[in-house]
């Protein structure tokens, strides 16, 4: 993915992250793998349970107890007054004065439910001010000008009289605008969007993504979009990365795993959608079976029981690596493409 | 129950289930006396009709009253005023809306529901076979036998073991307890099923499972859907009718292919334009709506949707309009329902799709 000859700003290797239970060890985040792009957006798709937004949390190092970044590497690369750093965000003390300068400034977040990731008891301008202040050393008469800006930006009508208002008087789309002002409060360069949109409406849902859009245009920031919904992802991604159990079933540029899927999961998914275009008078094609418990993880390849391509004697005794396909820019964990000899040698 | 002699005319014309006028006013109330302060029009004025056989979905964004119209329809609540008109089994039309306890009690076998959520939808201190059989038992089966028979072959029919019987619902997954509430639906046979966003809380690989199942069931038992819900692709997949809900009022019904192909209300194009499509090359031209839906408490004046629409004109502002039959089986509730040239889903997403 830096196919123009520059670093990418985030490089994900290998990352674990397991949460050690006292049911057992849940591997959220099994080996997955990716680059982030400036200015570009990378889309994270699955279904629950998939991990997708473990790294999300893993890549800030919030992960909640008791969960650990068990190996693998996050490097994240900032220009420092004309340095460029290089920095494992794995390596840091997830409260280190370092961490708590990459979160919020470089890398923000935004939450799926803006209900409840804004505190109730105090206003929306006091909360984007504080995090204005954390970052930058500004007035307070200074932030809150910026803050205004901030929602000005992010369209929210009469920005001026908004700041004094709290979470709950706004509707949920503004709500969620408010979130995404508080994120970009310090011009990240980087965006994690953690199921922006799943607690709106379609039109309202429309109207974020297309702030996102905007925005980015503007700022030329990286989006992260963490999402279930593979319309969102066909909507905004330059590049997908289709998780299944912790791990990467596959990854490429939008246009080739949308339209040439070679996974058997990206297949199910894609063909299980019912089509807005037409009434299917057939049956929708889905995926037998479930997504197996996380305590119960199938041996070999975790797709294995709903795959309709399983190979005995192969898919249930090798795992699969995850693999760039040869002669194209997307990679696979299936042995479809990679016969186990290769893997195992 | 009797038809009442002075309405058999009107109610003659009831092939299944008739909604006519529906109203549904929450008052907002303040203060220590609770005073009456405004009333939260969550369906206003709504009549449409189900044929017997279909699926017929309803659609809209949160809080556009499609749940509420669902629920009344159950007499969940009582209607504010108007008429919900069922054909019974006995070929007797009933007004649902203000049948007494006992003859609703028995219509109830009739009509059932399927909930959203299917982690709270079903009590977690019973059995599958005490929640399936609970109906049954209800209902006058009170043969222990009878019941686990009759509960073990509607496991088989959702495609359940019937060895499960007698686990609990957390050792199901979310389709799996669905299909579980699907069963517990279906236990009384009834005619009438309202899927209240049966498959929303599940994941895109099990939605397909489910949907088909009730498409299966459909065809096997002779069921009639009122399917809500507000995924527009899986409506379009399910349904053979379609209603558009906004801010309490149908502003359009129909087709399921005409209201997706050439939608006639104004907002029924701008919530189809806004659909994220499942492939990267029909990133489309959006409609994008500007500002808020309305409130129900403090609707707009004229048509409700008339701050946000492009089309409105003066008579938009002043007058509301009713839902018109524009064509045989075609109702659209705007001013400008004959006049305008509204892109659809094909116009709006082609011309930049290359497949």
């Amino acid at each position: 993915m830096a196919e123009n000859g520059h670093q990418p700003l985030l490089s994900v290797k290998n990352l674990k992250t397991y949460f050690p239970t006292d049911e057992g060890l849940v591997r959220a985040v099994d080996g997955v793998s990716f680059n982030v792009a400036a200015g570009r957006t990378l889309g994270i798709v699955g279904e629950s349970g998939c991990g997708k937004s473990t790294v999300g949390r893993s890549i800030l190092g919030i992960i909640d107890r008791p969960g650990r970044v068990e190996d693998g590497e996050i490097i994240w690369r900032r220009d420092v007054n004309g340095d460029m750093q290089e920095i494992d965000v794995t390596k840091q003390q997830p409260n280190s004065g370092l961490m708590r300068s990459i979160r919020g400034s470089d890398i923000a977040l935004v939450f799926q439910e803006p209900m409840t990731s804004f505190s109730p008891v105090h206003t929306i301008g006091n909360q984007l001010m504080e995090a204005i202040r954390l970052h930058l050393d500004l007035t307070k008469k200074e932030a809150e000008e910026r803050a205004v800006d901030l929602l000005n930006r992010v369209g929210i009508p009469n920005p001026a009289q908004r700041i004094h208002e709290y979470s709950f008087q706004l509707s949920g789309g503004l709500r969620q605008r408010a979130m995404i002002a508080m994120a970009l409060s310090c011009d990240p360069s980087l965006l994690i969007a953690d199921e922006p949109t799943t607690a709106l409406d379609v039109t309202t849902q429309a109207q974020i993504l297309d702030l996102l859009r905007d925005l980015q245009e503007q700022n030329g920031m990286a989006i992260i979009l963490i999402t279930h919904n593979l319309g969102v992802v066909a909507e905004m991604a330059d590049e997908v990365v289709v998780m299944y159990l912790g791990r990467e079933a596959e990854s490429g540029p939008v246009d080739d795993v949308f339209h040439n899927p070679q996974h058997p999961y990206t297949q199910g998914l894609l063909r299980s959608i019912p089509s807005i275009y037409a009434k299917g008078v057939e049956r929708l094609p889905s995926i037998v079976g479930t997504i197996p418990h996380p305590f119960n993880r199938p041996s070999g390849c975790t797709f294995r029981p709903r795959c309709p391509s399983f190979m005995e004697g192969v898919c249930d005794v090798h795992v699969p690596k995850f693999q760039n396909i040869e002669g194209s820019e997307q990679a696979v964990s299936c042995f479809l493409h990679h016969p186990p000899a290769e893997v195992t040698n | 129950m009797a038809t009442d002699a002075a309405t058999t005319q009107n109610r003659s014309a009831v092939e299944f289930l008739d909604v006519r006028e529906l109203k549904k006013h929450f008052p907002i109330q303040k203060g220590f006396l609770k005073r009456t302060v405004g009333q939260v029009r969550a369906v206003d004025d709504v009549s449409f009709s189900v044929r017997p056989g279909e699926t017929l979905g309803l659609v809209g964004e949160s809080g556009c009253g499609k749940t509420t119209t669902a629920r009344c329809i159950l007499r969940a609540i009582d209607p504010t005023s108007g008429e919900i008109l069922f054909r019974t089994k006995d070929d007797d039309v009933v007004d649902i809306s203000t049948l007494p306890r006992g003859p609703l009690r028995e219509l109830r076998a009739d009509m059932q529901m399927i909930f959203q959520d299917p982690f709270g939808s079903l009590n977690p201190r019973m059995t599958l076979l005490d929640i399936v059989g609970e109906p049954l038992l209800v209902h006058g089966m009170d043969s222990r036998r009878e019941r686990a028979d009759r509960v073990a072959e509607l496991l088989r029919l959702v495609g359940l073991r019937p060895e499960y019987m007698r686990r609990f619902p957390h050792a199901f997954s979310g389709g799996e307890r669905q299909r579980i509430g699907i069963a517990r639906a279906l236990a009384l046979n009834p005619r009438l099923v309202v899927a209240d966003e049966p498959v929303s809380a599940l994941d895109v690989s099990v939605q397909a499972q489910v949907i088909n199942l009730l498409e299966d069931l459909q065809q096997q038992l002779n069921l009639t859907y009122l399917f809500v819900a507000h995924d527009l692709s899986v409506v379009r997949h399910i349904s053979d009718r379609v209603a558009v809900m906004y801010v309490g009022k149908i502003v359009e019904l129909g087709k399921s292919e005409d209201i997706f192909d050439s939608p006639k209300h104004p907002y029924t194009s701008a919530l189809l334009s806004s659909v994220p499509i499942p492939d990267p090359r029909l990133r489309a031209q959006r409609i994008i709506l500007q500002g808020e839906v309305a409130n129900p408490a403090n609707p707009p004046s004229g048509c409700y949707f008339h701050p946000r629409c492009d089309y409105a004109v003066d008579q938009c502002r002043t007058d509301q309009p009713q839902l018109e039959e524009i064509e045989p089986g075609r109702w659209v509730s705007c001013w400008r329902a004959r006049d305008l040239d509204l892109p659809g889903l094909v116009a709006t997403h082609s011309g930049n799709g290359s497949s």
